[in-house]
């Protein structure tokens, strides 16, 4: 299946009758996924956005309940609604960074309602990549920039650069790809030839590895110059931590949950002012460990997709993709059982 | 298209049941123990010994505590007055609205303690996850072989339970009970010293016994090693752990060590299972 690429808004016009559709879209010379309308700047090829998508199934602050203080209070749900969205053109890394969101918040005994109901709402339309970024390796952590397995419709350039190639895999694209009888024709073939411009050394094993390596002398290099400002979490697609806060306004209240980020250091700060994690290098250690071997040994996979972001981001120039070359080839010591 | 879930909840597991503060008690100068009810006079849930309450004073904040008992219409917890929040915990009275949500965690494995004699170990607040563990073994007193109870406060007035460690528990069935406070203090006529001292000096046997120990990380490493000493194995000394926590559910990433979830797979862990953690304790 195939659509012309001049009838893009078109097609986004007819999705966003039913939808709200999230499109990569350009405002001040900044892209960014935002619910598209017809006077918005769509850009489909070029890099890929800052800020990954993630906030439109995990949203940087989410309501959780109101609630009322006092002898005579109450505590009522609050529940999204009109969650009906299309995150449409997102690329194949973040794809990728949302299964294993999906592991997190519904797997493992509880399931998050919130998020639940954000990505039973959701059909997603990843987007193979037309261009690699300069700090783009997700080849090395084993995705494919042309192709996002899990996707709804995948929808790709054309050989020949005139057309969007759309193939739907599940009953969500298919539902989607129906509503744009009209636009569509048959046939199609996709440019799947996009490469990542970095590419790394990366031990098979390294997740088993690095869990040997907690005590390893590593740890003290590669955290030298972080300066905990956690950038580097909000713009990695599948960091996912929250905090749970509230606000009152007289007796009445709100709880909500937040982004969060383990790089701060009073992420794990105890009452009486204990911390387990009390400085840069023990909190660098567990975010590199959790995204490279603790996701692992929990879910199966690695929680690192090679986006490149926190790399690109990083005001002290802390690269992940050089410390996974470095873990690769650390000689391990006696003591890294 | 749904989907899989893989879910043992019914409702959303972030939402506290609205209960309420039934009666407060002082247990030491800075110890209370709240018995909670849901709004229309329900017990919230029925926890295993060892499990978790995120209890959350609407309005100031949310924070996780052991639920140290339980009646058919009740459950207890008992809150340490250690900063902002538990100072407010503390301001409460009877009839006091809270939040609950819950039970969480693991629990102690009641199933292989069965047929053995038991050592519980409390220390300062640290005595209350391991109340439910001795409420639940004097309930089934028969499945159980012989009990022996050390607790350590700091001081007389410190000891939290007074009734139970000074009347009930020293009454009940094949059960013996040993209090030390770490100083002297008036109208204490009992041992005075600190746990793990008091551990080797009453040398209880390693035999066909498992250990629950609970109390400040302190006490804890230095109990562990007076009983290691002692020829208890790791597999048989059963602890808790306390990390900060948000969520309850394993799913805020707050409290892990390593690939663990605290919230979720702990708190309870023998200190076999501790070793194969890395070292963020
Ligand atoms: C598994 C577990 C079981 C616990 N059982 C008990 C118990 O039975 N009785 C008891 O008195 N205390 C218990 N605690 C500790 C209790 O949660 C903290 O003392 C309390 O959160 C600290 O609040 P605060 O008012 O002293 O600190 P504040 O300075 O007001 O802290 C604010 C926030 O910090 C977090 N926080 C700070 N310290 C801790 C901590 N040690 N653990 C978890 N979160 C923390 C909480 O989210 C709290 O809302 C337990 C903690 C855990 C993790
Ligand atoms: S972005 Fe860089 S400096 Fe900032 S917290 Fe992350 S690693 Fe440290
Ligand atoms: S850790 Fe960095 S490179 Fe890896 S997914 Fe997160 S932002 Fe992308
Ligand atoms: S408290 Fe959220 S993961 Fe444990």
């Amino acid at each position: 299946m195939k659509f012309k690429k001049t009838d893009l808004n078109e097609v986004l016009k007819t999705l966003a009758r039913e939808y709200t559709v999230f499109a990569p879209i350009v405002e001040n010379e900044e892209k960014k996924f935002m619910p598209w309308a017809e006077s918005k700047d769509v850009e489909m090829e070029g890099l890929n956005t800052i800020k990954p998508p993630k906030d439109v199934l995990f949203p940087n602050v989410e309501k959780m309940y109101r609630y009322k203080m006092g002898l005579e209070g109450f505590i009522e749900e609050i529940f999204p609604e009109d969650t009906k969205r299309i995150l449409f053109g997102i690329r194949p890394c973040d794809m990728r960074s949302i299964d294993s969101m999906d592991k997190v918040f519904l797997t493992k005994e509880y399931v998050d309602s919130y998020y639940a109901k954000r990505r039973d709402d959701a059909t997603i339309v990843a987007f193979g990549c037309t261009e690699a970024g300069r700090t783009c390796f997700c080849e090395s952590m084993g995705l494919n920039p042309n192709d996002a397995p899990s996707a709804d419709v995948m929808m790709n350039v054309s050989a020949d650069g005139e057309d969007y190639v759309l193939e739907a895999r599940t009953e969500k694209g298919e539902e989607l790809v129906k509503k744009l009888e009209g636009l569509i024709t048959d046939g199609g073939e996709a440019k799947k030839d996009t490469k990542c411009s970095l590419v790394i050394n990366k031990a098979e094993d390294l997740d088993k590895k690095l869990a040997k390596m907690f005590e390893h002398p590593i740890w003290d290099k590669v955290t030298k110059g972080c300066i905990g400002c956690g950038t580097c979490t909000f713009v990695c697609p599948t960091c996912y931590c929250f905090d749970i806060d509230s606000e009152n306004y007289g007796a009445e209240g709100c709880k909500y949950r937040c982004w969060d980020s383990c790089m701060f250091s009073d992420y794990t700060r105890l009452a009486g002012g204990a911390n387990p994690r009390p400085t840069k290098k023990e909190r660098l250690r567990n975010r590199y460990m959790h995204k490279l071997s603790y996701f692992n040994e929990r879910y199966g996979e690695t929680l690192c997709v090679g986006c490149g972001r926190c790399v690109e981001k990083c005001p002290a120039h802390l690269d992940i993709s050089e410390f996974i070359e470095k873990a690769s080839a650390a000689e391990l010591g006696k003591e890294d059982k | 298209m749904a989907i899989d879930h893989e879910c043992s909840c019914s409702k959303n597991p972030l939402v506290p049941t609205l209960c309420k503060v039934i009666d407060v008690k002082q247990e030491t100068p800075d110890v209370q123990t709240y018995t909670i009810q849901t709004v229309d006079g329900k017990k919230p849930f029925s926890p295993l010994p060892g499990q978790l309450a995120m209890i959350s004073l609407l309005g100031v904040g949310e924070a996780m505590f052991s639920i140290t008992a339980q009646g058919d219409d009740y459950i207890q917890s008992s809150i340490k007055r250690t900063g902002l929040l538990t100072e407010a915990f503390h301001e409460m009275q009877p009839g006091q609205q809270i939040g609950v949500r819950g039970p969480y965690g693991n629990h102690f494995p009641i199933d292989d303690f069965k047929g053995k004699d038991i050592l519980f170990i409390g220390g300062g607040i640290g005595i209350a996850p391991v109340r439910s563990l001795i409420r639940y073994c004097l309930e089934h007193r028969e499945d159980f072989g012989h009990l022996d109870i050390l607790y350590g406060a700091r001081s007389m007035n410190d000891i939290c339970f007074k009734e139970d460690c000074l009347e009930n528990w020293p009454k009940a069935p094949d059960t013996n009970v040993y209090i030390t406070t770490d100083v002297p203090s008036e109208g204490w006529d009992g041992h005075v010293g600190f746990v793990p001292s008091y551990i080797e000096e009453v040398g209880f046997k390693p035999e066909n016994k498992k250990v629950a120990l609970c109390g400040p990380p302190i006490m804890i490493t230095l109990s562990s090693a007076s009983l290691l000493k002692m020829g208890f194995k790791k597999e048989d000394v059963i602890t808790t752990l306390e990390l900060r926590m948000k969520c309850g559910i394993g799913k805020c990433g707050r409290c892990n060590i390593g690939s663990k979830f605290v919230c979720l797979d702990g708190p309870v862990f023998s200190l076999a299972e501790l070793d194969e953690l890395p070292d963020e304790k």
